[in-house]
């Protein structure tokens, strides 16, 4: 049985394309913008007139925002802070996730009631100077260790994220191992970790979103220390350079620098990435 | 007997397991909360010992700074902006695209795409795109003649006209994913039997969608009323709160107070600890009230609507 297709259906359905196209245009273009503007020359950036694609392949541009503003090395930074933020991140939040879903203990209720509550309460950047104060007490500040510790924090959202899942598990397949003797650490690991892995690969992708992006608390942390910077503090940072500012090349290259890792991690996993973000829907 | 110390055991390995996290969640959330809710009464630049100033802090909020309550207004004026134009346009998209196919999967890989890049870095991408002069926005818009002159997008009459397009841009693809979890949840039966009674596309909108979606769209509402309030990293990089405060939102004029407003850093630039965890404590009392007076009103809604 085929559909008839009647004139009305056809304009509804060219409305509907039309405006979902724009809708995605709207969101394409100012990254393809981007990625483009970084293999284009200055003067074809800035005074325009050129086409959508470069006169002239400038892929030089990558090389001078490498050498001369030191972004191989805050791009290192950046791996080694988001690889400390996504294993802390999944190591706290599962052990603590799984003893929320499984175990009675007094404080439970009120521990859970605080975490709701901080989902919600934020006094923005005024948190970061009590938190450095701290890292230095420790003499955390001089290396990225101590951002990671910060930048991993609570994960509030995703201890409930794996709290939920947990919880979906049947009991029996942990209770019955906990029962013959095995240690709360043993079953946590022996069973329960291989069998929240799909849980665990989306808090891994938004730990490491988080942590690759964010640019306040990095910013913030590596005041003074500038071996410290992340990539994403570096970009932003070459609009306030006097001699960059002027370098729109150079700039967009940074950008991109910055965007292609994330948007290659999200290419293979856009289906956990919306999955994940709809799980922590449902559930909140 | 047994039994116990097989209890204690496990009470004892069920705290060590939760310790990394707690103790995490304990330093970087709650502490500076305290932290902020002591120091809000003090005067501290960081360098000269902190002194102990009573309510000053709050009375200067309330009587003396011009500046705070501009932010406090711009903060309304870009959360009800940004939330006018997101939810209606991500909620279209998610009807649009709710069916198990392909191609709509594409579409909603697309849409969602911002939502995983840094704000930060976007904003410096912005930025270019809309500069005055040299910008690509002002380009096309002169080249299909929808303005002769270049419009001034980061000037006071247009940043924050700019402002909310940019954070309109990064998050639509997070509030798609939202109604369309909302969507899902919508069991499929309903639908067939609405097709059995020959129900139009329209009557199964107004009939059964939008009924059905009442309490997840409150909670969407909700959360981007306080996600919006919060919102600052694209503002701090694109305009710093400027020109003349026109962009200027309640957290980045906390950020302002801490750290200078450039990150070149002013040299006559004296933090003000105390008076920006006071200024921090009375912002997230406005956003929790807001919330609660949304909460309120919609449930005055509901019981009108039964």
């Amino acid at each position: 049985m085929k559909k008839k297709i009647t004139p009305v259906k056809l304009l509804i359905n060219i409305v509907k394309w039309a405006f979902l196209l724009a809708i995605m245009a709207f969101t394409v273009y100012p990254v393809i913008y981007a990625a483009l503007g970084s293999v284009k020359s200055n003067f074809e950036l800035t005074l325009g007139g050129g086409g959508v694609l470069p006169d002239k392949w400038m892929f030089s541009n990558y090389v001078t925002a490498f050498k001369a503003n030191n972004f191989g090395r805050y791009t290192i930074n950046s791996l080694i802070l988001s690889a400390m933020v996504t294993a802390l991140a999944l190591i706290t939040a599962s052990m603590a996730g799984y003893v929320f879903a499984r175990r009675e203990f007094p404080g439970k209720r009120i521990i859970l009631m605080t975490y709701t509550s901080m989902m919600f309460i934020s006094l923005g950047s005024v948190t970061l100077f009590p938190l450095y104060s701290l890292l230095k007490a420790i003499g955390l500040t001089k290396n990225l260790f101590g951002m990671a510790l910060i930048m991993t924090g609570g994960q509030i959202a995703s201890v409930f994220l794996i709290m939920g899942f947990v919880r979906s598990i049947p009991r029996e397949l942990d209770e019955a191992a906990y029962i013959d003797g095995c240690s709360l650490f043993k079953v946590y690991y022996m069973i329960i970790l291989p069998t929240i892995r799909p849980i665990l690969a989306v808090v891994l992708l938004f730990s490491f979103r988080m942590s690759w992006n964010d640019y306040i608390t990095p910013l913030v942390m590596s005041i003074g220390t500038e071996n410290l910077r992340t990539l994403t503090v570096a970009v932003v940072e070459l609009k306030y350079s006097m001699q960059a500012a002027a370098e729109w090349h150079i700039m967009l290259a940074g950008a991109s620098i910055a965007l292609i890792p994330i948007l290659i991690v999200y290419l293979f996993t856009h289906k956990q990435f919306i999955a994940g973000l709809t799980a922590g829907a449902v559930k909140g | 007997m047994r039994k116990k110390k097989r209890s204690t055991r496990g009470l004892v390995q069920t705290y060590a397991m939760l310790a990394p996290n707690l103790l995490l969640f304990l330093a970087t959330s709650v502490y500076p909360i305290l932290w902020a809710l002591r120091y809000m009464f003090v005067e501290y630049d960081g360098i000269n010992p902190a002194k102990f100033v009573g309510l000053d802090n709050f009375v200067r909020i309330f009587t003396r700074d011009d500046v705070y309550w501009q932010a406090v207004r711009n903060t309304l004026v870009f959360a009800s902006g940004k939330i006018i134009i997101v939810i209606p346009l991500a909620f279209i998209v998610a009807i649009l695209i709710n069916k198990p196919k392909r191609l709509y999967g594409f579409v909603q890989a697309v849409i969602f795409s911002p939502t995983i890049m840094s704000a930060a870095v976007m904003a410096l991408v912005f930025y270019l795109l809309f500069n005055v002069y040299n910008g690509e926005i002002n380009r096309m818009l002169m080249a299909i003649g929808l303005t002769k002159i270049p419009i001034n997008w980061l000037g006071f009459d247009m940043a924050m006209v700019t402002v909310i397009i940019i954070s309109v841009w990064g998050s639509i693809g997070n509030y798609m994913v939202y109604f369309l979890a909302g969507l899902q949840q919508i069991p499929l039966e309903m639908y067939e039997s609405a097709d059995i009674d020959g129900a139009s596309t329209r009557q199964k909108l107004f009939r059964i969608t939008l009924p059905l979606l009442g309490p997840v769209l409150k909670i969407i509402l909700m959360l981007s009323i306080i996600f919006a309030f919060m919102d600052m990293q694209s503002i701090m990089v694109l305009t710093q709160g400027g020109p003349f405060q026109a962009t200027n939102v309640m957290y980045l004029y906390v950020y302002q107070l801490y750290y200078s407003s450039s990150s070149a850093g002013g040299g006559s630039f004296r933090p003000q600890y105390g008076y920006g965890a006071a200024v921090s404590v009375v912002s997230a009392c406005i956003v929790g009230a807001v919330t609660v007076i949304y909460l309120f009103l919609s449930r005055k809604l509901d019981k009108l609507s039964d």
